[in-house]
């Protein structure tokens, strides 16, 4: 027989059958594979949990049921939260004594002793290892205490039926119940937050979580928030309600947060996402005792050293940046000095001035800088000459009155400090955050959009409060 | 205050501006991309196919539903056609229009393009089933044939489209459909949707709204010439005759099991067992292979355990595991032999 007809044939006879045998093949083959291999567990493998089982489904029962669901839920999170609080500030303050208080000056001495030129020691030293001992002392401690805890929600199994309870308010959205979970995870850290949707293993809900997670307020926001709402919310009132009414300001802000990352979601999931590959499973593993050793070192090593090293990275350069812009002087002023004047009337015609600009746009290695940013370069734009450690060098000042009269002489008005509480809840992620988006989405696209809608936002929202505000004036 | 009014108006306007700018459908970007397309091409494409499809049902062309279907004015369609058969794609015998031998093949290379197309949307995007058809018109001239063959590849080759139309293959082969029109069927007996007709969108995205999908088993319980009753997903619909002619079915062969009389998982209370029995063909892709992984395939038996706050998702115990699935999901789960089960005694 003649091989190359032979070969057409098989080729033909190929071709026909592909339609004979229909669509359906590559499913009932793959079901197949799946009950065999159903059926060979059923056989060798031997379950033995009854026990466990009950109280599983005990525990289940209590935390998805109407009455007792939320308020656990509530409880859980907020103790949680108030712990990281409360538990970050010794260690917080420890770690600033030593690395600000003590060793800073130490080390710019034994610099100094050497003959070291002064631009040296005041790019490396004040500029990089300040900003560096800086991100250290704040970022640390509430990481520290923060992840452990939640990962120790996670390890005993009651995070995923967070998402679960959940869910249904995120399906709303187009979003998935875990983006729960990234969400309170961005309120320790948005970097963290952004690793966290890796649990997320639908494509598009995936994004969704990541894009929006800037919208949790992180540890390096609050005091930024607590700091302005004491200083110019609560003044708005009596002294005795000025506690309440500075504390509800931040609780505001952080549900407003809430409120926009949904609103977010839904915006994207609508339109940029829209057709995004997109597939919803969730798994509620067995509740097990918590291993708390390998709690600790995972989420030490993986969550806390991690994002913490990534902050470094940043930090370092940032703080020279920030030192340079504050020496370099060109003619009789410095770069920061020409970009404030710059930029301040269009900081002013939305709310904010030039510093805050300038503030936001160097300190972006991490939010826990941007007060003492501010606090510099409006020292240094005022000429007030007591307080600071000089031109390029970070500081903070223990007193909220002293801090406040300061901003006060910079000219901050109500209006400034509550654009500044709206523009730091929206304005672009740190650079950590946003190096962090590109290796999880690696997408130069996601990164932009994650980076420039957000800023975008606080820009509009700045600029409409501030018109509204001097209307009412 | 004069000047934040202004600025006040000058930013809303700019929002607005903002908003008629990149809103898409009727947004200016919209509107620029429309403009900008090869206009020309496109309707020898698509009349080439509309000739195709006639042909295939064995159809006269009608030069009027021609003009309808690309929405043009008559005159074009004349220039249309004249041109179509100056560069040889079409012939004229007895004042009859017909495909030549190249008009086909370009014509199933563009339904090759097309199919292949409403395929991948249905199965590797999120986009609703009323969406693939006209994402797949906008799409079909600007992606090569080539690049729709490694599309095709990295699909696996299917050889139906989401619709239940065969797929031309890349000799553009393909097989004639036999089946039924909906309408030809009497009561009673248990036939399978292997077609559902996409176009016109308005009678599809009613189908669809129906819940019926291809590969899906119905029976039609009451037939008149006014109304047709037919139970589906163990729901009942009632459509009328003239868009039962959309619906083409066929008869189950002796290796397919007869669904009809399964329950769908949704409607599982907490506190009962069932067995799974199939995996609707509405879900899809990635969704379906999740799906498959917890091990939910045909004959595992699934124990609805607890309802989350809003009642959905609910949460299953298969094969040891919880999982918690979507109303939507478990819509597209068939079970049987429902049976109450106390797991704690």
């Amino acid at each position: 027989m003649d091989i190359k007809n032979s070969k057409e044939n098989i080729l033909n006879t190929a071709e026909k059958l592909r339609w004979e045998v229909g669509e359906d093949f590559h499913d009932n083959v793959m079901e197949t594979i799946y009950t065999d291999a159903a059926r060979i567990a059923d056989i060798v493998v031997i379950k033995d949990n009854k026990k466990a089982f009950h109280l599983d489904r005990f525990i289940d029962r209590l935390v998805t049921s109407k009455w007792t669901g939320f308020p656990i839920m509530f409880l859980l999170l907020a103790l949680v939260f108030w712990l990281t609080v409360i538990g970050a500030n010794y260690p917080s303050g420890l770690l600033a004594n030593i690395f600000v208080d003590f060793l800073y000056p130490v080390i710019r001495q034994y610099a100094v002793s050497f003959g070291t030129p002064l631009w040296i020691t005041g790019l490396l030293i004040d500029g990089g290892y300040l900003a560096l001992a800086w991100v250290v002392s704040v970022m640390l401690p509430p990481m520290a205490i923060f992840f452990p805890m939640f990962t120790i929600l996670e390890d005993f199994g009651y995070l995923p039926r967070v998402s679960f309870n959940m869910d249904s308010l995120y399906r709303k959205v187009g979003a998935h119940g875990k983006q729960a979970l990234t969400m309170s995870m961005g309120f320790g850290c948005n970097a963290a937050g952004v690793i966290a949707a890796r649990v997320i293993d639908s494509p598009r809900e995936k994004l969704i979580a990541i894009i929006t997670n800037n919208f949790s307020l992180c540890n390096g926001r609050w005091p930024t928030q607590i700091l302005i709402a004491t200083i110019f919310v609560g003044t708005l009132v009596p002294a005795e309600y000025s506690g309440l009414l500075s504390a509800s300001a931040v609780i505001f802000v952080a549900l407003l947060g809430i409120g926009l990352s949904l609103l977010v979601s839904l915006f994207l999931s609508r339109t940029m996402l829209k057709g995004e590959p997109s597939a919803f499973s969730l798994e509620l593993p067995p509740y097990r005792p918590p291993k708390i050793l390998q709690t600790l070192y995972t989420s030490l090593v993986d969550r806390t050293l991690f994002v913490l090293w990534r902050a470094m990275v940043f930090a370092f350069p940032a703080g020279m940046v920030i030192w340079l812009v504050s020496n370099i002087n060109v003619g009789n002023n410095t770069v920061a000095e020409i970009f404030i004047d710059w930029a301040d009337p269009f900081g002013l015609f939305i709310g904010l001035n030039g510093v805050i600009l300038l503030a936001y746009i160097i300190a972006i290695p991490a939010n826990e800088i941007v007060i003492p940013t501010i606090l510099m370069l409006t020292i240094m734009v005022t000429g007030i000459h007591n307080v600071g450690e000089g031109s390029g060098v970070l500081f903070e000042l223990s007193d909220v009155n002293e801090t406040a009269n300061i901003l006060k002489a910079g000219g901050w008005t109500a209006l400034t400090g509550i654009n500044l509480m709206l523009f730091s809840l929206m304005h672009n992620p740190c650079s950590t955050t946003i190096y962090t988006i590109y290796k999880e989405t690696k997408s130069l696209k996601w990164t932009l959009v994650s980076t420039i809608l957000p800023i975008a936002m606080g820009l509009t929202v700045c600029f409409f409060i501030a018109q509204i505000w001097r209307l009412l004036e | 205050m004069n000047e934040s009014m202004q600025a006040l108006i000058i930013g809303l306007s700019a929002l607005v501006a903002m908003f008629l700018l990149i809103w898409p459908k009727g947004g200016i970007l919209g509107l620029f991309k429309r403009i900008t397309r090869d206009k020309k091409r496109e309707l020898i494409e698509d009349s080439l196919k509309y000739i195709y499809n006639c042909e295939y049902n064995k159809n006269c062309l009608c030069v009027d539903e021609l003009k309808n279907n690309l929405s043009i004015s008559s005159d074009k369609v004349k220039n249309l056609l004249h041109s179509l058969e100056e560069t040889d794609l079409i012939k004229t015998e007895n004042s009859k229009y017909s495909l030549t031998s190249e008009g086909r093949s370009y014509a199933l290379r563009i339904i090759r393009i097309h199919r292949l197309l409403e395929r991948h949307f249905a199965d590797q995007t999120s986009y609703k089933d009323t969406e693939w058809h006209d994402k797949a018109e906008n799409a079909e001239h600007s992606v090569s044939f080539e690049e729709a063959n490694r599309l095709a590849a990295k699909m696996g080759n299917p050889i139906f489209d989401p619709h239940g139309d065969p797929i031309p293959n890349e000799k553009g082969q393909i097989p004639l459909i036999e089946g039924k029109s909906l309408k030809d069927i009497s009561a009673g007996i248990i036939v399978k949707i292997i077609h559902i007709e996409d176009e016109p969108t308005n009678i599809y995205s009613q189908l669809v709204a129906l819940g019926i999908s291809p590969g899906m088993q119905i029976t039609i319980t009451e037939k008149s010439d006014k109304r047709i009753k037919f139970i589906a997903n163990n729901d009942e619909c009632v459509i009328a005759p003239a868009f039962a002619e959309n619906i083409t079915v066929a008869e189950l062969n002796e290796t397919e099991q007869d669904y009809t009389g399964f329950s769908l998982l949704a409607d599982l209370k907490p506190g009962y067992l069932a067995t799974v029995r199939s995996i609707s063909k509405a879900c899809r892709g990635q969704q379906r292979r999740r799906l498959l992984d917890f091990g939910i395939v045909p004959g595992t038996k699934i124990y609805s355990d607890l309802e989350s706050l809003g009642g959905d998702p609910a949460a299953y115990i298969v094969r040891g595991t919880k999982v918690a699935l979507r109303k939507k999901q478990a819509r597209e789960i068939y079970i049987s032999d429902i049976e109450k089960e106390d797991l704690n005694g």
